[in-house]
Parts: C-alpha cells; structure tokens; sequence
C-alpha cells in the first residue's frame, strides 16, 4: 500500500506549480485558462472559464471559486487516503475537517446575523463524503444556542463544547471563533502525535511547522492588534510540544513588542522575520519556510503518509496562488499588482 | 411487472397564484412525479428562456423553515392526532405560509426559551450535586473560607469549577499573573478548584477564565463563615430549582394549551403546503404571474389527469404533454407495479439498483431464481419446515420480509423431497429426483447446466435492453449481446460435445465451434471498431477484451458449481453431526443432534441465503442491468412531519 501511495504522490507532484507557471497564467487569455487549469489537474477549477473537453458541463457549477478549490483538495485528499488505515488514515480525514470548521463558523455566524437559511447553505463548502454534519438541519437553528446544542450532540462535540461555554460565559463571538480554532488545531495535533513515532521526523517538522506558524501568528494579532493580557493569549494558543513550546510560548506572549518577539525566535525564523512585515508578512515568511521544508520531504523516501501530507501542505499553498491570480484577473487588476500578491501573505484557510 | 410502465412528460403552465393548489390537486391525484425542464419538444425547449424565474424557491425555503419548526415543537408538546385532509382544503399561499412560518417562529422561541431554561435548570442540579459531594469534603478539611474569601484582602480569591481538560493550561495561563491554581476536587468531567492572585491583576484573569469555561461559585455568606451551613444551603437552592422547573413546566404547559389546537391546524397547513415545496426541489418554473410545473405521469392516467385538472381549474391552464426522447431514458423514472406477492422481493432487487425507464425489470426472474437456487443449496423437509414456522411466527416482526422467509422454507422442503432428506437424516424417505450425497457428478452437472441456461437468459435480456435504449450495434455486436451469446452457445455445445453431451440435439460439434468463432470474430472486429487511440493500442485493447469475454462467461457459469457444492455440504454437515452424536449417551445423542441441525439452520442457511444473492447479483444483474434508474417517486400528501 505505500508503494500505490508512494507512485500517487510522485505523480501528484508533477502537477504541482513552479513561480513561471503562476506567469503563465497571468499572461494566459481567458479561453486559455480553462486548459492550463486542466492540464495542472485542476478539474474543479476549470467551471466558471467555459466548457472545455476536460470539465465540459462545468459552466452550469453554482460554486465560488474559494469552493471549488476546497472541493479540488478534498478530491486528492480522498484518492491518498484511500490506501490508508489506522492513525494515518484519521490523520487525514481530521485534516480536511478543517474546512468543516470554517462551515460551522459560518452557520455560527450566519445564526448571530439572523442570516435566511437558504443564504446561508449556498455560501458553505460542499463537503462530499468527508461531510459529517447536516447543512440543511443545522442551518433550520433558531440561533446560536440551539444551533451549538445541536452541534454538541454531533460529530463535532469535542471542539464545539469548550466553545459553548466560553460563549455562554462571554457572548462575544471572538470567544467562540477562537477557542474553535484552538480544538481543531490541538484535536490535529493530537491525532499528530499518534503518528510522529512511525512517520519520521519529516513528519514532526511538518507538523511543527504548521502549529508554530500558526502560533507564532495568533500571538501576534492578538497580543498586539487586540492588545489581549499575555495570560489570555498564552491560553488561546494551540497546546504545543514542537519548536516552540508551552514555556517559550509564555515567554514570547510576556514580551512587549512585535520586534522583541521575533528577536526571541529561533536563529533560522529570525534571519528571515523582519517585524516591519507586519502579521501577514511574517505569516507568508513563515509559509514559505514551511514549503521549502515540504519541497524536501517530498523529494526524499520519507514514508508515505510524510510525503502525502507534504504534498497536500504544498498543493494548497498552490492553490491559494491560483485563487489571487484568478480573483486578480476577475477584478481586472494589473498583472504587476498580482506579482505582489503572490509574493506576499496567502491568506489563512482558517 | 417485467417493464415500467409508459410515461410521458407533462408541463402544466398555470396562474402562479394557483401554483401551491396545482401541486395540491397533483399530490392527491397520486401519480405524479416532478422533474425538470429540460425537454426537446418544441414547446418545452422554449420555456426555460421564456420562464426564467423560480417562484417556487421562496415558497420552499419558507416551508423548510416551518416543517423545521413545527417538527421541533411537536416533538415538545406532541400532536399524535391523525391528519385529515378535508377535499376542499387548498394549499396556503406564499404569504400565508410566511405567515404561519412567523408564528411558529414565535411559539418555539417561547418553547425553546422554555426549554433551554429546563436545560439550564438540569445543568445546575448536576452542578449541585458536583458541589454537595465537594462541600462534604471541604466540611472535613475545615477551611475558614470567610478569611478567604474576605474582599477587603489584597488576595482575590475565586472558587469554581472548571472542564478538567483545561485545567493545564488554564495554571500554566494564570502563572503568568502570579495566580495560583489549587484542584481539590474532580467530579465527572469538571475540577473544583481555588484560584488566588492579586487583586490588581483580577481584570486580566477573569477573561481568561471566561475563555477557559470557568464556572464561578456563588458561595453564600453563612457558607463562608459555617461550611455546615452547607447542606441547608444547597436544600434550599433545590427547593429553588424545583420552584424554577416547576414554573418552567407551567409555562411550557401554558403553551401547550394556548397553542396546542392551532398547532394542528398548521400541521394541516404545512401538510397541504408541502406538494409545491417539494416539486420545487425539481424546478418550477415562472414569470411575472405564470408558473409551469413539470414532471412525469403513466399514459394511461394521462385522461383521468385532464379531466382532474379540469374540474378544479375550468380551463385556467394549459398541459403540455410528450413522450420521453431516448437521450433522456437515464432521467425518465421507472413505475413497475408489483403484485403483492412479489413485493416483498423487490427491496432485495433495489439494494442492487433501480432498473432504467425500459429496461427489462428483474424482479419477477429474480424472486423465481432466487428461490430455485436456495431450495437446491439447501434441500431438506425438516430445515425447510422449521424456517417456514419461524417466518410465520415472526410474521408481525419481519414484515414483508416474512414471505420471503416462508417462500424459501417452502422451496427448501420441496427440494428436501426431491433429495429425500429430513433434518440431514438420509435414509427415512427415498429420494424422489437423487441424493446429491450419492450423485454428485450429476448434481454438478445440472448446476452447470443451469448456469448455461441462466446466463443465456442474462444475454437475452442485455441485448433486448441495449436494442430498447437504442445502442442496436451493441445489442448485435458487444461481447454481452446476441454476438457474444452465439460465441457462449457455439462454445457451451463444443466443451458439451467434447465432454460427450449435446445441449442442442442435431449440432455437430465441428458446427458448434464454428459458430464459436463467428461469435467471437464478430465481438473482436466490435471491439476493434470501439477501440479508440493508435495501432498498438487497439490491437491490445482488442485482444484483452475479446479474452476476458470468453473467460468471463465461462468462469460465471463454473460459478453456478457453487450450487452443487453447497447441496453436498448440507449434507456432509448433517453426517458430521450423526458421526459425533454417534459417540455419545442418548441424552448427549439427541443434544448433540438438536444443536446440530441449529447450527445448519442458523450457519448454513446464512450462507446459503448469502450465496445464492450473490449469484443473482454477480453472475446475473451485472450482465444486464445498469441499476442506474431513477425510482418513480409521486408527490404525495404527507400526514407526519418531518419527511424531508
């Protein structure tokens, strides 16, 4: 089985997009897009660019472009998890519940906005089979307090509970959205560390990678753009044994400036962290160091499920990028404009 | 029974006013299924451009919402009366449902206030009970709590309860304010705890404990200055939930009474509602103040649905009727009426597939096949009686399911005739046809036999099917069509020839293999043709699907061997039980044969029945049956809530 997975990733590799192919498309007219797009593999992508022999009924598709590329994903995700079993295998289906969260927020939202039902089923991510909760049901909710009774009887309980009382206690959807962001994160590291012993170090590292970015970005939006307590922003963190730990974590969140924080980062993030970035750059540093890091996993023999997560890490990143170039392209912005936008912050799928 | 009935596609083009009626008088005329607007017919073609509204969809969303409501609210206060639908009652409008929607959106938000306050109510009993447990502790420890929890001291000091998941982080967090985080105890998944830092830093702490789930205790003041207090606290702070409960039912009851009579006047309202709802699910069409429904009715009911329409609407419509054009027989649903003998086999089928609009419908040669092949596996009078009993014994439980169940006792009892067998014993009855113990060869080759028989049936329909679809060169040439029978009849008659039999008398065996090989030239120069990409490629595609022709049709008949070997079986099983009863006391004798012929039943008969399902299903329904087919599924009037 990790010979079928090991093939897939090395074919799914080739797909993957290098800096001139972004050019490529950018400099693509539009009756072309739809085969570059094809030719990437990128099936999902080609709806809303005409007909073409390679998605010939996807100009009827009512999904959103940021849709779309969920659905792309998840339609890797389910061909490399199909040879999967054990850890592995939920390791990967709790990685695409990602998108499953950012639904919940939405439904979440939608009920505190009084938003119609049918408004919002048509803004959430079709989930296909890795789907575990009932749109049409939870959309039906009164409001929020039904709506987080009924998801704390689902699937979802273990992150949706926490949530609930800190919304009870506070009303304030920060609180909610937070502490959902947290139980997904720590739920993945969790089902993480079922696997670092068997998976390699590459794995780890990819996974540090991932939590300490993640980490690294939450302290800073909300020690200094919400200006929180550092007591508060240590505990909305994500629960973390990688490069930057509980104990590093407090120390970072004590510190007074953006600057004194990333002076306080390990060497190889500080060389290339420049405070004056501000958040999305330091995000977009720290994507990139992760992507470099995946790039090298994914050349090595790493095992299959190393490869397969470093692969799925890089081809989002991918089509984040093909997101700015095609949602450039919609808002007629000029090519040099969307150079810029790939070279800076892609933006957080959560 | 062996075909759907003729359709035709009907667009009903009315007042948009009138539409919630015309699907109310659709629904209670029973046979109508919605289906979408993507016909050839001259007329149909147009309208989606000239109707390019749909004025159902808010309809829709609004009945949603309401079905929702109402289906929570019953579940409060119930509402077992049956519905009846009176035969004047007309469907509400768009504004009336929206209204009725207002009102149930009101009443359940009283309810659900109700309701979660019942919630919260039995959330703090629990929480009661988590702190009568933890105050007999503190009662033992003697804490002066008054001297703690004093706030004129520069030490804020918070007693509470927290998820116990949390509590790491929550003192790794508060560490960082100079708080300290002392559990005293653990109850179910919370953790009572004292949290003591300085006062100044309250503020920092006390977000962070509304972000970690913290749960404040309202410690009274004589509980402070006496933890013996405790107990008469906490009684009172029951009495005081019982009271809260107590007026929550009130209310609730209030409600039921107030609400409960025009509760079923709105289950009446979403009932009549719901026709147009969900033929909106399909599409309905619109603009300005005209809307088309459109859908599929048998022919045959074709003049009784003008004469309906009609009679309700005097002429304030127009029906506009066709016949399904073969590219659309994949969307065209299938309406098979069954007798209701053969009902019951029919899930059976279905778990397979749903036959397509003209295909050949499997379910009568199925219920026959089916029960032929479990009789002939599992052939005794005794087992056969014994699952003919507990099918009629189980009669209310199983359902339908119970025919089936009784249909193959019946069939087993039949073939325990023909093999003379009786509980496994051999020698009480004398075989009337052969005991498969003692004939084994001619048991294998009537199983074989009839695998030729029931594959050339499967071929026969297959290319009647693709004839019926309209793909005529696939029903002649394909390798599952009248090409690859004649290769499978010619090649059956040769192996029967070399093997010293003749299937069909008169035919040498040098004219059987020739008719083999024109069968399979003629599937080679098909496959050929089909064959798409360069040289190589169709000269290999070509020859692995001409191989796999040959072997697929002979390995699916030595499947039916299968047949045999499980009649043989149930009889070698029944000799090993005798041979271990053999050796044993007349009571262990008797017991060891009792449980014997149990373990068959319950063992064997499991896996006959699983058997003989699986030859139907691999050997027969995938030669010839796509199970792609759209069920027919009529708008109907739905007297319980909660069906969509």
């Amino acid at each position: 089985m990790s010979a079928y997975l090991n093939t897939r990733v090395s074919l799914y590799s080739g797909r993957l997009w290098h800096a001139e192919d972004f050019d490529v498309l950018l400099r693509a007219t539009d009756a072309e897009i739809a085969d570059t797009l094809a030719e990437r593999g990128l099936v999902q992508l080609v709806a809303g660019f005409g007909a073409s022999e390679h998605a010939p009924a996807a100009a009827n598709d009512p999904l959103s472009l940021e849709q779309r590329i969920i659905a792309q994903t998840l339609d890797e995700t389910r061909v490399l998890i199909r040879p999967l079993n054990g850890a592995a295998r939920n390791f990967l289906i709790y990685w695409t519940a990602r998108f499953e969260v950012t639904n919940l927020k939405t439904l979440l939202r939608g009920k505190m906005t009084g938003e119609r039902s049918a408004a919002l089923l048509a803004r959430l991510t079709p989930m296909g089979s890795f789907g575990r909760l009932d749109h049409q049901e939870l959309s039906l909710a009164e409001d929020v307090g039904e709506l987080l009774r009924r998801l704390e009887a689902g699937p979802y309980a273990a992150i949706v509970r926490q949530a609930r009382r800190a919304f009870e206690q506070s009303h304030d959807p920060f609180n909610l959205d937070a502490a959902l962001d947290r139980a997904y994160y720590e739920g993945l590291a969790q089902r993480a560390s079922a696997l670092e012993s068997c998976a390699g170090p590459g794995f780890r590292n990819l996974m540090g990678n991932l939590i300490d970015r993640i980490n690294l970005v939450w302290l800073l939006r909300y020690r200094f753009n919400y200006n929180l307590p550092p007591a508060q922003v240590y505990f909305l963190l994500v629960g973390s044994h990688y490069s930057l730990t509980g104990a590093r974590l407090r120390e970072l969140a004590a510190l007074g400036s953006p600057e004194a924080v990333l002076a306080e980062l390990p060497q190889e993030w500080r060389t290339r962290l420049d405070a004056e970035q501000g958040i999305p750059g330091v995000f977009a540093t720290m994507d990139r160091i992760a992507a470099e890091y995946a790039v090298k996993v994914l050349r090595t023999d790493a095992p299959a499920i190393t490869r397969a997560f470093a692969y799925l890490i890089l081809r989002e990143r991918d089509l984040r990028s093909v997101r700015a170039v095609l949602r450039g392209r919609q808002l007629g912005l000029p090519a040099a404009d969307i150079r810029i936008a790939l070279h800076q912050a892609p933006q957080e799928v959560m | 029974m062996l075909r759907a009935e003729p359709l035709v596609k009907i667009q009903l083009l009315m007042l948009a006013s009138e539409a919630p009626d015309a699907a109310l008088e659709l629904a209670r005329f029973g046979v109508f299924n919605p289906g979408s607007f993507n016909g050839k017919s001259a007329a149909s073609e147009a309208l989606p451009d000239l109707l390019p509204e749909s004025p159902a969809e808010r309809y829709r969303e609004a009945w949603l919402e309401a079905e929702s409501r109402l289906s929570k609210l019953l579940e409060q206060c119930g509402d077992s009366r049956p519905l009846v639908f009176p035969d004047d009652a007309a469907a509400p409008s768009l504004d009336d449902l929206q209204e009725l929607n207002a009102w149930l959106k009101e009443v359940w938000t009283a309810c659900l206030a109700c309701h979660e306050g019942e919630e919260r109510i039995q959330d703090e009993r629990k929480h009661l009970d988590a702190l009568e447990e933890t105050l007999s502790k503190l009662e033992r420890l003697n804490v002066d709590l008054a001297h703690l929890l004093r706030s004129d001291s520069l030490l804020s000091v918070n007693i509470g309860s927290l998820p116990a998941n949390g509590l790491k982080r929550v003192s790794e967090a508060l560490s960082m304010t100079g708080t300290l985080v002392s559990q005293f105890d653990h109850v179910g998944d919370q953790i009572f705890a004292v949290i003591a830092g300085p006062r100044t830093r309250q503020d920092e702490v006390r977000g962070l404990l509304a972000q970690a789930g913290w749960r404040e205790l309202a410690v009274p003041e004589e509980l402070r200055t006496h933890p013996q207090e405790a107990r008469a606290w906490l009684e009172n702070e029951r009495q005081q939930l019982d009271a809260m409960s107590g007026a929550e039912c009130k209310i609730m009851g209030g409600l039921r009474e107030q609400f409960g009579p025009r509760l079923h006047e709105a289950r009446l309202r979403v009932a009549l509602a719901r026709p147009l709802a969900e033929a909106a699910l399909a599409g309905v069409r619109g603009k300005g103040g005209l809307a088309a429904l459109a859908g599929w009715v048998p022919r045959r009911e074709l003049q009784e649905l003008r004469k309906t329409l009609e009679s309700r609407f005097r002429g304030r419509y127009m029906l506009d009727v066709r016949e399904p054009s073969p590219h659309e027989a994949a969307d065209v649903p299938s309406l098979v009426r069954y007798p209701g003998w053969l009902k019951p086999f029919v899930p059976l089928v279905k778990s397979y597939g749903v036959p397509r609009y003209g295909e050949f419908d499997p379910a009568l040669p199925f219920a026959l096949t089916y029960l032929l092949l479990f009789g002939a596996m599992f052939g005794d009078i005794g087992h056969g009686g014994v699952i003919l009993l507990l099918s009629l014994l189980f009669v209310r439980k199983l359902g339908r399911m119970a025919l089936v169940g009784a249909a193959a006792g019946v069939v087993s009892m039949i073939f325990g005739v023909l093999y003379g067998s009786i509980f496994g014993y051999e020698d009480i009855l004398e075989p009337v046809w052969l005991s498969p113990l003692h004939n084994p060869v001619h048991v294998l080759s009537v199983a074989v036999g009839f695998g030729v028989g029931f594959i050339v049936f499967t071929l026969l329909v297959n290319a009647r099917n693709k004839w019926v679809a309209g793909h005529r060169a696939e029903a002649l040439f394909d390798s599952t069509g009248i090409a690859g029978l004649v290769f499978y009849l010619g090649a059956a008659s040769g192996l029967a020839s070399v093997a010293g039999a003749s299937i069909v008398a008169g035919i040498s065996q040098n004219a059987a293999w020739m008719t083999a090989i024109l069968g399979i030239v003629v599937v080679a120069g098909f496959k050929w043709y089909e064959a798409k990409g360069g040289l190589g490629e169709r000269i290999l595609v070509t020859a692995i699907e001409t191989l796999e022709t040959g072997v697929n049709l002979f390995s699916n008949t030595l499947s039916f061997m299968r047949v045999a070997a499980f009649s043989l079986n149930h009889v070698a099983l029944a000799l090993a039980i005798f041979t271990l009863a053999a050796g044993l006391s007349v009571a262990g004798h008797w017991f060891t044969i009792a449980l014997g012929n149990v373990v068959i039943i319950v063992l064997e008969g499991g896996i006959v029945a699983i058997q003989a399902l699986r030859l139907m299903y691999y050997e027969g329904f995938s030669r010839f049956f796509s199970g792609d087919g759209v069920e027919f599924v009529p708008l109907r009037l739905e007297a319980q809530v909660g069906k969509y």
